[in-house]
C-alpha cells in the first residue's frame, strides 16, 4: 500500500475493502427459504409498519409531511361542512321560492370547480408523439420498456419498418423525463442512438428521452 | 419457489433491470425476486460486514434488509435506483444491529477497568494490510465509516446517499472528509508504532 500521505493511498485504501465478502450458499438458501413462505407482496396491500420503526429515512420525511398537512385536511373538512350548511339553507330559502331557484343552485358548483381540475390533469393533447426505432437486422422480436410501460415487455411491441429494415414504434408521451430500454430477443439493451440515463438500473443500461412540452 | 415468465418465453431475467424484476414479482412471478437477491446480496453483506466488522452480524442484517424489502415492494418507486433504496433499508438494519449489539456489550462487560486491562492491540504483521484497514475503519464513528463506505467502497453519488441515508449531502462530504482525515492518521500512527518497534 502507498504511504498514508501519498494522494493514492485512500486508492489503495478502498480497493482492498471493496473486495468482495463473498454470499455463503446456505445463507442464500435460508434467505430464499423465508422470502419463499413470506406472503406475496402485491401492489397496494403493504401495512404502515411494514419496514418498522427503521423504515428509510424518506419514508418518514412523507410521515411527517403528511402530520403537517393533516391540519389542512381538517380545514378543508370543516369548510366543507360550513359550505353544506350554507348549501342546505340557501336550497331551504329557494325552496321557498320556487323550484326554478333550486335547479340554478345545484348547478353552481361543478360549473367552478371543473375549469381547476381540467388544468392540473395532463391530457392527450399534452402528449407528442415520440418514433423509436432500432436497427437490429437479426432479431425476431423487439419491444420497447420504459417507465411510460411500467417495464412491461409484452405493452410494446415493435415492427420492422419494410423500407428501412428498422424496427420501429411511435407513442405519444407526456412531458418529461422518460427512462427506457429496447429488449430484442429477450435481452435488455440500451438505445444506441440515445443519452445514456445518469441513474442506470443494475443490469442493462437504460436510455433517456426527453419529451418538450408542446408549443401552444 | 415462483414460476419463469409464462407470457414472455424466452425472456432473460438476467438482463432485466431491476424495475422490470420488482414489477415482475409484484405481478407474481416470485422467481424475479431471487435475481434481485443475487445482484444485490454481495454489496449488501459487504458493506454490513465494514460497518458491523463481523460476519454473523452483517448475515443477520442482510438477511432482514431483504425481507424487509420483499414485504414492502410496492412500495419501491422507479424514479429512484433499486440499490439505494435496498440500501436505505440495509442502513437502518445495520444501525439497529449496532445499538443492540452495544446493549447486548453493556450487558456482559460492565467492568471498565477489567476491560481496559484486557483489551490488547491485535497482534499485527507489519504487512498484514487487511488487520491495518480493520484498525484504520474501526477508530472511525460509526456515522463516519457509514459515510465512508457508501462513498468509497460502494461507490454512491452523493445524492444517492442523501436518499439512502436521509442526512443532508454538506454533512455527508463533512463525515466523508473526516472520516478520511482520520484513517489517514490512524495508518500513520500505525507505521510511526511499527518503525519505533
Amino acid at each position: 500500500m502507498s504511504e498514508p500521505d501519498d494522494p493514492r493511498w485512500l486508492d489503495d485504501v478502498a480497493g482492498e475493502l471493496r473486495r468482495e465478502v463473498p454470499v455463503r450458499p446456505a445463507w442464500r438458501a435460508r434467505l430464499l427459504d423465508d422470502v419463499a413462505r413470506a406472503p406475496r407482496p402485491s401492489v397496494r396491500d403493504i401495512a404502515d409498519d411494514a419496514l418498522g420503526n427503521e423504515e428509510p429515512a424518506l419514508d418518514r420525511a412523507r410521515r411527517r409531511w403528511s402530520i403537517t398537512v393533516a391540519p389542512l385536511t381538517g380545514l378543508a373538512a370543516a369548510s366543507l361542512l360550513v359550505a353544506l350548511g350554507a348549501g342546505l339553507m340557501y336550497v331551504a330559502m329557494s325552496s321557498r321560492a320556487g323550484a326554478g331557484a333550486s335547479q340554478r343552485a345545484a348547478h353552481a358548483g361543478p360549473s367552478t370547480a371543473s375549469p381547476q381540475l381540467a388544468s392540473r390533469t395532463p391530457t392527450v393533447t399534452d402528449r407528442e408523439v415520440v418514433r423509436f426505432e432500432l436497427s437490429a437486422p437479426r432479431a425476431s422480436r423487439v419491444a420497447l420498456v420504459g417507465s411510460f410501460n411500467e417495464w412491461n415487455p409484452v405493452a410494446t411491441p415493435l415492427s420492422r419498418d419494410p423500407a428501412s429494415g428498422k424496427w420501429v414504434v411511435s407513442l405519444r408521451l407526456p412531458p418529461g423525463r422518460h427512462v427506457y430500454a429496447f429488449v430484442v430477443d429477450g435481452d435488455v439493451t440500451a438505445d444506441p442512438s440515445a443519452p445514456r440515463a445518469a441513474d442506470d438500473d443494475f443490469g442493462s443500461p437504460n436510455s433517456v428521452v426527453l419529451v418538450s412540452s408542446p408549443r401552444t | 419457489m415462483g414460476v419463469t415468465q409464462p407470457d414472455v418465453p424466452g425472456f432473460n431475467l438476467a438482463t432485466m433491470t431491476d424495475a422490470m424484476l420488482v414489477r415482475r414479482v409484484l405481478d407474481g412471478d416470485t422467481a424475479a425476486f431471487t435475481t434481485l437477491v443475487d445482484r444485490h446480496a454481495a454489496a449488501c453483506t459487504r458493506f454490513a460486514t465494514r460497518m458491523l466488522g463481523n460476519r454473523e452480524d452483517a448475515e443477520d442484517a442482510t438477511q432482514e434488509t431483504f425481507l424487509r424489502a420483499y414485504r414492502s415492494l410496492a412500495r419501491y418507486e422507479e424514479r429512484q435506483a433499486f440499490r439505494t433504496w435496498l440500501f436505505q433499508i440495509l442502513i437502518n438494519r445495520c444501525r439497529t444491529a449496532a445499538v443492540r449489539r452495544q446493549r447486548r456489550h453493556r450487558m456482559f462487560l460492565v467492568d471498565d477497568s477489567a476491560i481496559a486491562a484486557a483489551s490488547v492491540r491485535p497482534a499485527v504483521d507489519a504487512g498484514d494490510l487487511r488487520a491495518e484497514l480493520k484498525r484504520a475503519i474501526d477508530a472511525l464513528d460509526p456515522d463516519q465509516r457509514e459515510a465512508f463506505l457508501l462513498k468509497h467502497v460502494e461507490q454512491l453519488s452523493y445524492d444517492e446517499m442523501a436518499a439512502a441515508t436521509g442526512i443532508g449531502v454538506s454533512a455527508l462530504k463533512m463525515r466523508v472528509k473526516r472520516a478520511c482525515d482520520r484513517m489517514q492518521w490512524v495508518l500513520r500512527e500505525g507505521e510511526a508504532s511499527d518503525v519505533g518497534t
